[in-house]
């Protein structure tokens, strides 16, 4: 998924599969915003978040060595882990509503670098995300933010299951499309 | 359910948003080894990634996870991993260490008694100074030893949080506990799952299962009366002793029927597709 002159993710973990701990901080600190950041998007609970992204990390960690490359990119990986796991926590324990306690953590600093593949990055994708039209975007993000089978969604949105299935498929293909190119 | 229809599924699954017999028509195609298919499921793989990252606030560090990865790094440095001890080696474990501490305080007072006499009966400072490197490297032998002894505790210890999990997780009036018993795949393997809900805590405990292949992992299963087989963890045995992991809970209100343990592809799948290891039935209350 990186696209600039840093270490790639994939040699980041082929450093991390000798015990390069610098390794894994470095993933830490491409990653470790977002995999909280999703997770808590499913969970609605920071602490179960930060613990769900510090799973996949280590999941990483003590697999580095069998890491398969040729079956999608490092990011790809950890973000779809970080969804399929939060997703099982949130179906293992009752929901819980947001708690007022709940620590925010203090933005980290980025190095310089890391600031500018970022929000090129995001400058690309978000070029991506406006060529959906609204009903594609709003069920892209529903599917991928939540626990609910298509039925539910078709529910909750007031849409016809065909429909509903029909723009998932066109919205993501669309996406992919858009990025394809833009980034690796 | 021919390869174009399976195509026009691939995004669906990408999100992991497909059901019943479609799901396995596309779990089945996949599997059978369809390139194209797989491609075109890395790719959406791939935007979702993308989206994920922009969609929650951009890349960028945790200090908080790496607090918690340290944490696990202190705990778990190599060479030794926990699994590989068993908590009967505790009290062994200790023992190593208060040796190794005692070899260290030893070592570093004959080093500084040697240089000292050594200092008042020579002149030639390149023996002394030959004798002294030898010393230390001697010292920093012993210390070396003294950390991976210091690790073994610190997996023991670990190992002994763990058992004591299982043992509060096995007692109290409403825990339920099952013995999993070995299928043909692995007749030898024993097993027990203790569920306590009130407590929130779910342990399995398991011995005798046979390494994973590299791109394997173990799944466990809560088998629900309504909603079938449901993920509650996964792991990889020990290469000695038995192998003690934390489960996800089952879903409030869900009645667990049975506990089984399937070999399944490294990052877990939704629903069990490969060999049953171990099962066992939860009594009905």
């Amino acid at each position: 998924m990186a696209a600039d002159n840093r270490i790639s993710d994939e040699a980041l973990v082929s450093a991390m599969a000798t015990g390069d701990q610098d390794a894994l901080a470095a993933l830490n600190q491409r990653y470790g915003r977002a995999l909280s950041a999703v997770a808590d998007r499913i969970l609605r609970d920071k602490a179960d978040a930060e613990e769900v992204a510090a799973d996949v990390l280590w999941q990483l960690w003590r697999e580095a060595s069998r890491f398969d490359r040729g079956r999608g990119s490092v990011g790809a990986w950890i973000m779809m882990t970080v969804r399929s796991r939060a997703i099982d926590r949130l179906r293992a324990r009752k929901a819980r509503e947001p708690r007022a306690g709940d620590p925010v953590e203090p933005a980290a600093a980025n190095d310089p670098s890391s600031e500018i593949h970022s929000s090129e990055r995001r400058r690309k994708v978000e070029g991506a995300l406006a060529t959906l039209n609204d009903g594609e975007r709003d069920l892209l993000r529903l599917a991928y933010f939540s626990d609910l089978s298509q039925s539910e969604i078709a529910e909750r949105t007031s849409l016809p299951l065909g429909t509903v299935k029909s723009r998932m498929r066109s919205g993501l293909i669309r996406l992919r499309d858009a990025l394809q190119g833009s980034i690796e | 359910m021919d390869h174009a229809e399976i195509k026009d599924l691939i995004p669906l699954k990408a999100l992991s948003r497909l059901e019943g017999d479609e799901a396995r028509a596309v779990d089945e195609h996949l599997a059978a080894g369809c390139d194209e298919c797989e491609r075109e499921l890395a790719s959406f793989t791939e935007a979702l990634a993308a989206m994920a990252i922009v969609e929650s606030g951009g890349d960028g560090p945790s200090d908080r996870i790496w607090s918690r990865l340290q944490a696990r790094l202190d705990a778990d440095r190599p060479p030794q991993r926990i699994e590989d001890r068993s908590v009967r080696e505790t009290s062994r474990g200790r023992g190593f260490a208060m040796l190794a501490s005692a070899a260290v305080a030893a070592v570093v007072a004959i080093a500084v008694t040697t240089v000292f006499f050594n200092s008042r009966m020579r002149t030639d400072s390149s023996d002394m100074s030959n004798e002294i490197a030898a010393l230390t490297a001697r010292v920093v032998e012993v210390q070396r030893n003294l950390d991976t002894t210091g690790d073994q505790l610190a997996a023991l210890e670990a190992k002994v949080a763990q058992t004591t999990d299982l043992t509060l997780a096995s007692l109290g009036p409403d825990s339920q506990v099952v013995r999993l018993g070995g299928l043909p795949a692995s007749p030898s393997a024993t097993g027990s799952v203790a569920l306590n809900r009130a407590e929130g805590t779910a342990m399995l405990e398991v011995s005798g299962l046979p390494p994973t292949p590299d791109d394997k992992v173990y799944e466990v299963w809560w088998i629900g009366e309504k909603q079938g087989p449901l993920k509650a963890g996964l792991f990889e045995p020990s290469s000695h002793g038995a192998t003690i992991v934390s489960l996800d809970l089952p879903p409030p209100g869900e009645v667990v029927l049975a506990s089984a343990i399937t070999l399944e592809p490294s990052s877990g799948v939704e629903k069990p597709t490969g060999a049953m290891y171990l099962k066992g039935d939860f009594p009905r209350r």
